[in-house]
């Protein structure tokens, strides 16, 4: 079973992305920071990170950073989720390493995890 | 005085949101009137009194007043300015802050619609979360169009260029709205489409486009009216142009048609829902990519909306 770890700081979000999920098969970790994101990151080998942006304590950029001077962690395929799409946040992530980015609004939990799966399939 | 009502200056005002006397054109008219006024009195003062220093003290005096006159009109500009971006920003953040709660409420109701739960809930309170669930797409979408709006207006709105095949864009937007054209009884027909090479342009923003425009066709046609496609090449362009049986636009307004928050008047009285901001950024989306758009409606019988859109640099011959 896949694990995967779901970076957002919403808790209503963080539920909803949860339960949905698990349903689909796969094990969730949850961080509702950046701190936290990176922590459970480094101690638990998860497959896949979904990472939100604009996160308390340190943002996505700052986490994607951390992570992928991280040998561990730095071929972990982290996808990220957020709300912000100007072309300049786009490239900033992709700079740093982002697999795949994907704009909330615009998506269906469904399609969320249709994307997760290709990308999972990707990594292999 | 018939400068002033020419030019409508309480309309600027009011629009512009400053008062009457702080509009650029005011402040012009008196620049001008002011000008002249002064150089004249000079002139007047120079074959009075022959000494320079008198002229002197008069040129400069005419300086002063110009230049006084003209940082208000400089200083009414900027602030106009600021206040248009503030507006956009204002749009930008706002529709920003609300995607979050939009995205909550659909992700909730899809995980109660999903198939995991079906057996939980009962048909009357699915068709309620349904209900929910199409209305809050809704909102996304339009709180996308007011974010594109605020990204043409802050000259922001990023278009990519790429080969497009235009012919699956508008393939798959008529059988996205299948749906509604066959419970509506509305004849979609997309016939000449053989033969025409890839465009250059950006896929999403063109489905946009062709989305809103074939949209428009279907809101605004009868029951059991009968709407044409068809793609034309025609020198190094692709021309689309939709038809329709619709209710179509007032002659009177023709002109407005492609403004910000357009609606034409025979619309709005009984199809209450539209933003008026599709056709504008349809416009603004089209234009970037170097075509044109344009249309022709008789009220009363329908619109042929058209665009064109520059072929990919490969398929020129």
């Amino acid at each position: 079973m896949p694990k995967i770890l779901i970076v957002e700081d919403e808790p209503i979000l963080n539920k909803a992305l949860t339960e949905f999920l698990t349903e689909a098969g796969f094990e969730i970790l949850n961080a509702f920071n950046g701190d936290e994101a990176v922590k459970i990151a480094q101690t638990k080998k998860v497959d896949l990170i979904l990472l939100d942006i604009v996160l308390p304590k340190k943002d996505g950029y700052e986490v994607l950073d951390e992570l992928k001077k991280d040998p561990r962690i730095a071929k972990t395929p982290i996808v990220l989720l957020t709300n912000l799409e100007s072309m300049e946040n786009i490239e900033k992530a992709f700079d740093r390493g982002a697999t795949t980015y994907l704009v909330k609004s615009n998506y269906k939990l469904e399609e969320i995890v249709g994307k997760i799966k290709e990308v999972l399939e990707n990594a292999k | 005085m018939w400068i002033i009502n020419d030019l409508d200056l309480k309309k600027q005002a009011r629009e512009l949101g400053v008062k009457f006397w702080q509009t650029p054109g005011f402040l012009f008219i008196i620049l001008g009137v002011v000008t002249i006024t002064i150089m004249t009195a000079t002139y007047y003062i120079s074959q009075v009194y022959d000494s320079p220093e008198v002229l002197v003290l008069a040129e400069s005096f005419v300086v002063v007043i110009v230049l006084t006159i003209g940082n208000f009109v400089i200083s009414s500009i900027e602030q106009m300015v600021r206040l248009n971006r503030m507006k956009s920003e204002f749009v930008s953040v706002v529709s920003h802050q609300l995607r979050t709660p939009l995205s909550a409420i659909r992700w909730e109701t899809e995980l109660l619609l999903s198939k995991f739960r079906k057996e939980v809930v009962g048909s009357k309170q699915r068709q309620s979360i349904e209900n929910i669930n199409t209305l809050s797409e809704k909102m996304t979408r339009l709180v996308n169009d007011l974010l594109d709006v605020a990204r043409i207006d802050q000259g922001r709105l990023i278009i990519k260029k790429m080969p497009v095949n235009i012919v699956t864009i508008i393939e798959e937007a008529v059988s996205g709205f299948a749906a509604i054209t066959k419970s509506r009884s509305i004849e979609v027909l997309f016939n000449d489409k053989k033969n025409i090479p890839l465009v250059f342009g950006d896929p999403e923003k063109l489905r946009m486009v062709v989305e809103n425009l074939l949209n428009n066709s279907i809101k605004y046609t009868t029951n059991h009216g009968k709407i044409e496609i068809k793609l034309l090449k025609k020198g190094d362009f692709v021309i689309f142009s939709i038809k329709d049986t619709g209710v179509g636009i007032p002659v009177e307004q023709h002109e407005r048609v492609f403004d910000k928050f357009f609606r034409s008047d025979n619309v709005v009285k009984y199809q209450t829902e539209g933003t008026g901001l599709g056709l504008y950024i349809a416009k603004n989306i089209i234009e970037q990519l170097n075509g044109k758009i344009w249309f022709d409606s008789v009220e009363g019988l329908g619109s042929i909306f058209s665009f064109s859109i520059p072929l990919n640099r490969k398929s020129k011959k």
